[in-house]
């Protein structure tokens, strides 16, 4: 299957914040809350990543865990792309 | 609002009133009373391969009252004639070469003034709705000369809206446009003086996108629109180009009949036509966010209060409808989105020639709003901004709450539209 670099799935990031006004920090370790990334910015990243590779992703997989920092949604949803 | 007044039936009678006015169809100019004579059966299911036979279906029915179901012959797949062929009609294929009859398996008495309409199916099978031609004829009284377009395909409830009108009052010419002709309706309409037009936002929509040049030549004093919600963006659009004109917008259904007509050219209708009962009037009503009407012009076998499937919301001092229950609202996370206010935003904006707003599948927050949107062939030179999705984005966040801003929004180079005119929403 298609399945997006973590490098890339960082540039769709930078654009969700981006059409918003914000700018994605190059440190993973920023934190969400401080740089204004919320569910629906969350999910709205899930969607594009869907469109760039052609496949649902299913959310249903993973256990829960914790998502705090731009790196913890990077590693999300590369994890998530290899669950398919 | 416009109050439509009980008249007895005009099953039988020998002439229709609007039987000399002239009628334009496939090019040629003629009248209701020179189109060809039919011999049917009764009860009968017509299929019309175009616009003249099914013209020729309605004057038979308005002379001899029979029986009768009309409808495009595109629209009647084998499940469908064996439906019609079970229910005791005789299926009659018409054309140049003579009507082709299939007889039904079980034949049954034919009712007397009796006219039948397929529904527009959107949400599954054709339907049936019974109606008489007195309960299709919306307008009554008289009424100024004008020159009808008619671009809606046979039989469906807003064809017989402008047939039953020329049909049932002398001075109502007709202009039939075949599908083929539906790009370039305007050449054909100013070419012979159409006045008065009626159709879907999505057919407004689509005439201003492919050629408002065109559309501005010609000469309408009468704009109508219905059939799908009216939004406030097109209503002004259509009022730039034809300032002095009467633009009106109608809710109408094969269910319902023609309940709401507004003429004051704002999107929705007054809060305080809600819940008036008054003789001769539909009632209006809201239940649940559902738009409910009591009319006396409903379909057959549909009396009392008609939940119609349509969404409303009030908001200021007008009740606007938003679109279908069943697709209009979108769950974001627990917060509740209209589809249809949302695409409101989206085709308000300058640049925006068509919109369509649905809920998509997505991550925690279970569904989220995605748009398609149609831009206006030319910039307009007050917008310097280029359409995007990032530019959208920005005007609609700036007008609806955050939950509600579509996310994904994808640039479509045309219009889409179904047979019905309206658009696949």
């Amino acid at each position: 299957m298609n399945e997006l670099s973590r490098a890339q799935i960082r540039d769709l990031m930078a654009q969700v914040l981006g059409n918003q006004g914000k700018v994605l920090p190059g440190d993973d370790a920023a934190e969400l809350r401080e740089i204004g990334f919320r569910s629906l910015d969350f999910s709205e990243l899930a969607l594009r990543v869907e469109d760039e590779t052609g496949e649902e992703l299913n959310f249903d997989a993973p256990g829960l865990r914790r998502i705090a920092t731009v790196g913890d949604v990077l590693d999300f949803l590369v994890d998530l792309q290899r669950q398919q | 609002m416009t109050l439509a007044t009980p008249r007895p039936s005009t099953a039988g009678q020998p002439e229709p009133a609007g039987v000399d006015n002239p009628v334009v169809v496939g090019g040629v100019t003629l009248t209701w009373r020179a189109l060809p004579e039919l011999t049917l059966p009764a009860p009968a299911a017509v299929l019309a391969p175009d616009a003249r036979w099914a013209l020729a279906a309605a004057r038979h029915h308005a002379v001899h009252g029979t029986e009768l179901l009309l409808t495009g012959a595109g629209r009647v797949d084998e499940a469908m004639r064996a439906e019609l062929l079970d229910a005791g009609f005789t299926v009659t294929a018409l054309g140049d070469s003579g009507a082709a009859h299939s007889s039904p398996a079980r034949p049954r008495p034919a009712e007397p003034g009796r006219l039948w309409l397929l529904t527009s199916g959107s949400t599954g099978r054709p339907k049936r709705v019974g109606h008489t031609l007195d309960s299709l004829t919306t307008v009554r009284g008289a009424q100024p000369e004008r020159t009808w377009l008619c671009p809606y395909a046979p039989g469906t409830y807003a064809w017989w809206q402008v047939v039953t009108l020329s049909l049932t009052q002398p001075g109502q010419r007709l202009v039939v446009v075949e599908p083929e002709q539906l790009d370039d309706w305007p050449a054909l309409a100013a070419a012979h003086g159409v006045d008065a037009a009626s159709g879907t936002p999505t057919f407004w929509r689509r005439t201003l996108y492919r050629d408002a040049a065109a559309l501005a030549r010609v000469p309408l004093r009468q704009l109508t629109l219905g059939g799908e919600p009216v939004d406030q963006a097109i209503l002004d659009q259509l009022r730039d180009l034809f300032p002095a004109a009467r633009i009106s917008w109608i809710y109408a259904s094969s269910e319902v009949g023609a309940a709401i007509v507004v003429h004051d050219g704002r999107a929705g209708f007054p809060v305080d036509w809600l819940d008036r009962p008054a003789p001769g009037r539909p009632t209006l009503s809201v239940r649940d966010e559902e738009l409910v009407i009591t009319s006396p012009y409903h379909g057959a076998g549909l009396a009392g209060a008609v939940r119609t499937g349509d969404r409303v919301q009030v908001v200021g001092d007008r009740v606007l409808i938003t679109g279908r229950l069943d697709s209009d609202e979108i769950n974001v996370g627990g917060s509740k989105v209209s589809a249809g206010l949302v695409r409101d935003v989206l085709t308000a904006h300058p640049r925006v020639a068509w919109a369509r707003v649905t809920g998509r599948r997505a991550p925690v927050l279970g569904r989220m709003v995605v748009a398609e949107v149609v831009p206006t062939p030319h910039a307009a030179p007050a917008v310097g901004e280029a359409l995007d999705e990032a530019a959208l984005v920005r005007w609609c966040a700036g007008r609806l709450p955050e939950h509600a801003v579509p996310r994904r929004i994808r640039v479509l180079t045309e219009i889409p539209v179904k047979e019905t005119l309206k658009s696949d929403v």
